[in-house]
């Protein structure tokens, strides 16, 4: 259920110290003049709170780049998982939207222990856009500026206090012993935030339509040609996977200690990279930089719509600003939405 | 919905009881689990050695024959390297068993045809078995095999057994040796050679992609409908339960959605790698 | 989860990313948004710059070498050892059968440290590092031309370029970021042209690809000239009034007509006028040239053509205007900078220079050596001739990395005593008879100064491995031990010192860097923004001078006997020796062997394929590798990476040396192909 009260923005700094008390806290923190970073604060008022909606996503903080996942010694298996409480906050509508359908994919049939775990112990505490970046597409994908549900808790910043929002039983708890910092929005509170969200939804510099090129894609065929002419610009840094909030391809790896014993752990893995589907034996089935890169783009495109009924892809735009080739999903999809079939 | 599995990436205990040398380069390891272990033909199980890693390999043995399974392994990778030199009472880490299974009950009261190129005959081995034991539930039953010369026929005391029990058998070899007298060529020379119905046949075929290819063009070529001809694929795989994505082929995990699929999925998602 | 702004220890370019600890363990990457350089993106080998740092190979502790083996040591035993070998072959030989190799890997901190350590504790300037194999030849070249070796510009303005040069860079696989930064200005409609007989992905892009032979640089560069002369695109003004020594230079090149060039380097006459015009006729012309250039026996040369083109059309000392050598290793730069040569302090002071001397004697309080030291590939021949008897090889691997291994190999075998300091258990600390572990990037503090001059600080952001130091902290304490007190608490520290003695770092300071994007040197003063763009208004030393060069074949042309040209150079997913990169498991496996890329037509002629192995072998040595068949190379021309130990190229690589720069001919040597059955 969506529950709406008010806190003065004084009174955030206290409220978020009483949590801290609980669980460990994560914020968006600026260093120096490299920009804002998400990480564990040592000091509440560090806060960034007038971050870019840029930032690196919170994935890492569910599914870490690298991730020891046990030890083993003479066979017997030390399994290692973090559960540490932990709050997130400052997080966009884009990245809730991306844990959401990460939590179905790492939870159906087969559960991911090690996202679960970590998973089951954050909470977020996001934040309504009212400043998307000109990379930012989540309008027209419905995964934001702002969220209706499947949140924890959602802040509109309406001046000098902020409208609180209750989804989850886990956002509900954090406020729950807090009541005396919250008061009743009154209408005119509402009405701010609706003309907030309006404003932000107008701020939108992209608009990129994924169904129509979904559409063109089933409909069309798009040629392997295009994907080869769109791989000549591929570095195979592997960024616009690492960066994906919904990106999940690892690899799992032993690493010895000593004879027999060590540690296995997985780290994240790219379907850019040719090696990937590598098969024993020197077959290596997708050598073409454009087949790898179709994949990538059929995956979110195509197969995620089948799968989950969504696109896999949240309009974050964090490849466009890591792709160092200019071929990231607005720049592809529109591409293939205006039918460019430019060979240079 | 199906049951949630936990505790997906841990290995369990097994020990090495035996191991059978089949070919220079092929051994048949049977292997102990420490924990019950049920499992349906053509699934298979990720092998772990510690500190080197994990492979997917298919069960060979049949479910409830024996206390042990089998697996038989090719050298050809680090992994399967490394499990070449394990010398019995070695312990290793299984996981599983993961994968879909044949679809043996659609197959009743038809005709069965299998056809196996190298070692792709191990996968098949537990289907063949379970069919034969139920023999009366199935019209007629052929198996055609191919290897590269006659001392690579994998399992020739199991292919004896299959004939006493009425499986009709061609056996053929790429490059004779002396003492062989049987058919000499690929398997796709000899598919029409079982006397069976084949528009109304399933055919089960495993070996390798060039092999499984031509081998589904043959059998379509001649009538077997492409919904009832099933293959089992290979693929990267590191974790076996559709979460790494190294598999993930135009919307399908190998290893959740297959290893088995039918020739009409397979078309329809294109998953042979080119 | 913490996260540690650092630099990328891979190459020059000096990408900004953050490292990802939980509980003191490093657990991923990310890049830093906005900044010069990459902004918001890394390479591959960026995004996985982390996993070799706590790999289990790494070096625990200090190791000494008992009959054939190592055992474990403690830091106190190992120093002490080593100041009593050190001084014992000093008292017997003389401070110069001492030499010492610093690393372009380590900061500016640490080889200030160890070209102090060579010249005020040991007493001699045999002090040189790995840039003699990649751009020493710059460094001479352009401060003959210029008066200072360094990229003229920076790399956030090449996308705002008109025209780019590219020349012997294989810019897209080898600095990633500068690649990105080019295609920007592709896309902005600048007008690219790639000088590389490799169709390399850049070339791609290229509007003129001109695959010139192996070794032909001068002839195609004069001929450049020579259009440019013949057709009056010449800057007149500029040449009047900002160079020298123009008649001298313009009699040379007028004996290179496009139509001759065109039988020397195989690139059509057309082409090269055509490239002559559009190179003097945009503005914002900026060239960029690597190891294509400068690893031949005419490496200066060619650097000077490059110098007298940029000269001759005024494309210099402007923003989006110059000439730029990329720089290979992360710290390639501040290590020159830095003085770990044997003719320089740093800040390129000449050591030659009385006043200069003085002025070093007087802040370190002891007398220093005069005459330059050995370079650093004539340290091995003078350790084959026994009058180098011990050597200090600080984070470097020249089994695998110099020209003709296996004489690299006796050279080493034959001293008396040698230290080697390093993360792993690199194949020359195997020969050592003391290894030191020492800290990677992410365990120390200090500075980087990448390709474009830029200072950037790095970030402890874990402790360091097992007993493992930084190696600022392993040489200073040598030098206590040895007499000589060098009391630093902490890089900063280091860095003050470096600033008072060092004119073009003395606003650079830790405060200054920490948590921004560094400066760019010169930058002569605390208030001082650094220095984007080099030799605006005045050359650094004044008048820019014509260097008149003539063409000269490589050292070993093919003949019947060894009928291919091999050259040879990094892969994108690799670096240098693998000591790192082949340590990271993504790497790794994009790239797991050692691939000799050659022509489909030489393929077929010698009846390989794809996969297949060949036996290749030079007049030095033989390796056994597998065979890429790829149009990207040429026909005649074999191309081999040299990051592969079990295939080490460098055992058939020509040691023939630039007789300035001593830098070797990695580029050109003639080899057989046999295949292997």
């Amino acid at each position: 259920m969506r529950n709406s009260l008010v806190l003065d923005k004084n009174y955030l700094s206290y409220w978020l110290r009483q949590i801290r008390q609980k669980m460990s806290l994560i914020a968006p923190i600026r260093v120096g003049n490299l920009g804002v970073v998400l990480k564990t604060v040592e000091n509440i008022h560090e806060i960034e709170l007038n971050c870019p909606a840029s930032i690196p996503s919170v994935k890492e903080f569910l599914f870490p780049q690298k991730e020891d996942m046990f030890r083993f010694s003479e066979g017997t298996v030390d399994i290692l998982r973090n559960d540490t409480k932990r709050l997130i906050f400052g997080v966009r509508s884009c990245d809730i939207s991306a844990i959401a359908l990460l939590d179905r994919f790492f939870g159906e049939n087969f559960v991911d222990d090690y996202y679960m775990s970590r998973r089951e112990n954050t909470i977020f505490i996001s934040i309504v856009c009212n400043n998307p970046e000109p990379t930012c597409f989540c309008l027209g994908l419905g995964t934001g500026p702002f969220l209706k549900s499947n949140f924890d808790i959602q802040l509109t910043d309406i001046g000098d206090r902020y409208i609180v929002e209750t989804y989850s039983k886990k956002g509900l708890d954090l406020i729950k012993d807090y009541y005396y910092l919250f008061s009743k929005p009154k209408k005119s509170d509402y009405e701010t935030q609706y003309e907030i969200l309006l404003s932000s939804q107008a701020s939108f510099e992209k608009r990129i339509n994924l169904e129509n090129a979904r559409q063109k894609i089933l409909i069309e065929r798009i040629s392997d040609p295009f994907w080869d002419w769109i791989g000549r610009r591929c570095f195979e840094c592997g960024g616009c996977v690492y960066e994906c909030p919904l990106c999940t391809c690892f690899n799992v790896l032993d690493r010895v200690k000593s004879e027999g014993s060590g540690t296995r752990f997985r780290i994240w893995d790219a379907c850019m990279f040719k090696g990937f589907t590598k098969i024993a034996g020197n077959i290596w089935p997708a050598e073409k930089k454009g087949t790898r890169i179709k994949q990538w783009y059929f995956h979110k495109l195509l197969y995620y719509p089948d799968h989950f009924g969504k696109f896999g892809c949240v309009g974050c735009g964090r490849c466009t600003i890591t792709c160092p080739g200019h071929i990231d999903m607005a720049t592809i999809v529109y591409k293939i939405d205006i039918g460019d079939r430019r060979r240079r | 919905m199906k049951t949630k599995i936990k505790g997906i990436y841990i290995p369990s205990k097994a020990e090495i009881v035996e191991i059978i040398d089949m070919t220079p380069v092929i051994k048949l390891f049977k292997i102990k689990p420490k924990r019950q272990f049920r499992y349906k033909p053509g699934q298979f199980v990720m092998v772990s050695l510690w500190g080197i890693g994990e492979v997917p390999i298919s069960i060979t043995s049949t479910h409830g024959l024996h206390e042990y399974i089998e697996l038989c392994i090719r050298r050809v990778g680090h992994v399967t390297s490394a499990i070449n030199l394990l010398k019995p009472s070695a312990k290793i880490g299984i996981r599983g068993p993961f994968g879909n299974t044949f679809p043996i009950e659609n197959a009743r009261g038809k005709d069965v045809l299998f056809v196996a190129g190298g070692l792709g005959i191990v996968p098949l081995r537990p289907l063949i078995t379970s069919i034969i034991n139920k023999k009366n539930n199935f019209k007629r039953i052929a198996l055609i095999y191919g290897s590269c010369n006659p001392t690579e026929i994998l399992f020739k005391d199991d292919i004896n057994v299959w004939q006493k029990k009425g499986m009709h058998i061609t056996l053929t070899v790429e490059r004779k040796d002396k003492g062989w007298k049987g058919n000499v060529g690929l398997v796709t020379e000899y598919l029409k050679r079982p006397k069976i119905s084949f528009r109304n046949a399933y055919a089960f075929i495993c070996g390798p992609p060039i092999m499984i290819k031509a081998t589904i063009n043959g059998l379509s070529l001649i009538g077997v409908h492409e919904d009832n001809i099933f293959t089992t694929l290979e693929a990267h795989m590191k974790c076996g339960v559709g979460k790494c994505g190294h598999c993930y082929v135009d919307g399908k995990y190998i290893c959740t959605d297959g290893p088995i699929f039918s020739y009409a999925e397979i078309k329809k998602h294109s998953l042979f790698p080119s | 989860m913490n996260k540690v702004p650092t630099i990328c220890p891979y190459c020059g370019c000096g990408c900004g990313l953050y490292l990802h600890i939980e509980y003191d363990n490093i657990i991923g990457v990310s890049p830093v948004r906005n900044h010069p350089v990459n902004n918001g993106s890394l390479c591959v080998k960026g995004w996985n710059c982390f996993e070799f740092i706590q790999h289990p190979d790494r070096l625990r502790y200090p190791l000494i070498k008992e009959g054939s083996s190592f055992r474990q040591a403690s830091w106190d035993e190992v120093l002490k050892l080593i100041a009593a070998r050190f001084s014992r072959i000093k008292e017997s030989s003389g401070s110069d059968s001492i030499g010492i190799v610093s690393s372009a890997k380590c900061t500016n901190e640490e080889n200030y440290l160890m070209m102090k350590f060579a010249r005020a504790v040991i007493g001699t300037n045999n002090i040189d590092h790995c840039a003699r194999l990649c751009h020493s030849s710059t460094v001479g070249g352009l401060a003959a031309a210029f008066g200072s070796g360094a990229m003229t510009n920076s790399i956030n303005e090449i996308a705002n370029a008109r025209l780019l040069f590219v020349i012997g860079s294989n810019t897209t696989e080898q600095h990633p970021m500068i690649g990105m930064h080019m295609l920007d200005a592709v896309d902005k409609g600048a007008i690219l042209v790639v000088a590389d007989p490799r169709r390399t992905q850049i070339a791609e892009f290229a509007h003129i690809h001109l695959r010139h032979r192996p070794g032909t640089d001068v002839a195609l560069l004069n001929s450049i000239m020579n259009v440019m002369i013949r057709e009056g695109l010449v800057d007149i003004l500029f040449v009047k009034r900002r160079t020298e020594n123009f008649d001298s230079f313009k009699d040379t090149v007028m004996k290179y007509p496009p139509e001759v060039a065109e039988r020397i380097t195989g690139v059509s006459a057309e082409d090269i006028k055509k490239v002559a015009r559009v190179y003097a006729t945009e503005k914002r012309s900026m060239l960029f040239y690597s190891m294509g250039i400068t690893q031949h026996i005419t490496g200066v040369d060619n650097v000077c053509a490059c110098a007298n083109l940029a000269m001759l059309t005024a494309h210099i000392g402007l923003p989006m205007t110059g000439l730029n050598p990329l720089r290979g290793q992360n710290n390639v730069q501040g290590a020159c900078d830095m003085g770990a040569l044997p003719d320089l302090y740093s800040g390129y002071q000449k050591v030659a220079d009385p006043k200069l001397r003085k002025k070093f004697e007087m802040a370190w309080r002891v007398k220093l050596p005069s005459t330059p030291g050995l370079t650093l590939i004539e340290m091995f021949d003078s350790a084959l001739k026994r009058d180098i008897r011990a050597m200090y090889i600080m984070g470097e691997n020249p089994v695998i990395s110099n020209p003709d291994a296996s004489h690299v190999w006796d050279a080493l075998k034959s001293l008396d005593f040698l230290v080697v300091q390093d993360t792993f258990l690199s194949d020359t600390a195997e020969l050592a008879d003391v290894v030191l572990p020492a800290a990677t990037f992410a365990e120390k503090d200090g500075t980087f100064t990448n390709t474009e001059r830029r200072v950037q600080k790095i970030k402890a952001a874990i402790k360091p491995f097992g007993e493992s130091k930084p190696d600022w902290e392993i040489i200073s304490a040598l030098s206590r031990i040895m007499g000589y007190d060098m009391n630093y608490r902490a890089t900063h520290e280091i860095m003050e010192e470096i600033a008072l003695l060092t004119p073009i770092y003395r606003g650079i300071l830790h405060h200054r860097l920490d948590n921004n994007y560094g400066l760019q040197w010169p930058c002569p003063d605390v208030t001082h923004p650094g220095t984007p763009f080099l030799h605006r208004m005045k050359f650094a030393k004044g008048l820019g001078t014509f260097m008149p060069v003539t063409f000269v074949p490589p050292a070993e042309i093919p003949d019947k006997k060894f009928p291919f040209i091999l050259t040879t150079g990094r892969t994108y997913f690799h670096y240098h020796t693998g000591t790192m990169c082949r340590r990271t498991s993504t790497l790794e496996r994009e790239y797991p062997e050692c691939l000799m890329e050659i022509n489909p037509r030489d393929a077929d002629s010698l009846r390989i394929k794809n996969m297949d192995k060949v036996r290749v072998s030079s007049k030095r040595g033989a390796i056994i590798v597998t065979v890429f068949v790829t149009e990207r190379t040429p026909e005649g021309i074999v191309f081999i990476p040299f990051h592969f130990k079990e295939a080490a190229v460098n055992l058939l690589t020509n040691p023939a040396l630039d007789p300035s720069a001593k830098i070797p001919e990695y580029k050109v040597c003639a080899v057989n192909i046999e295949p292997v059955k």
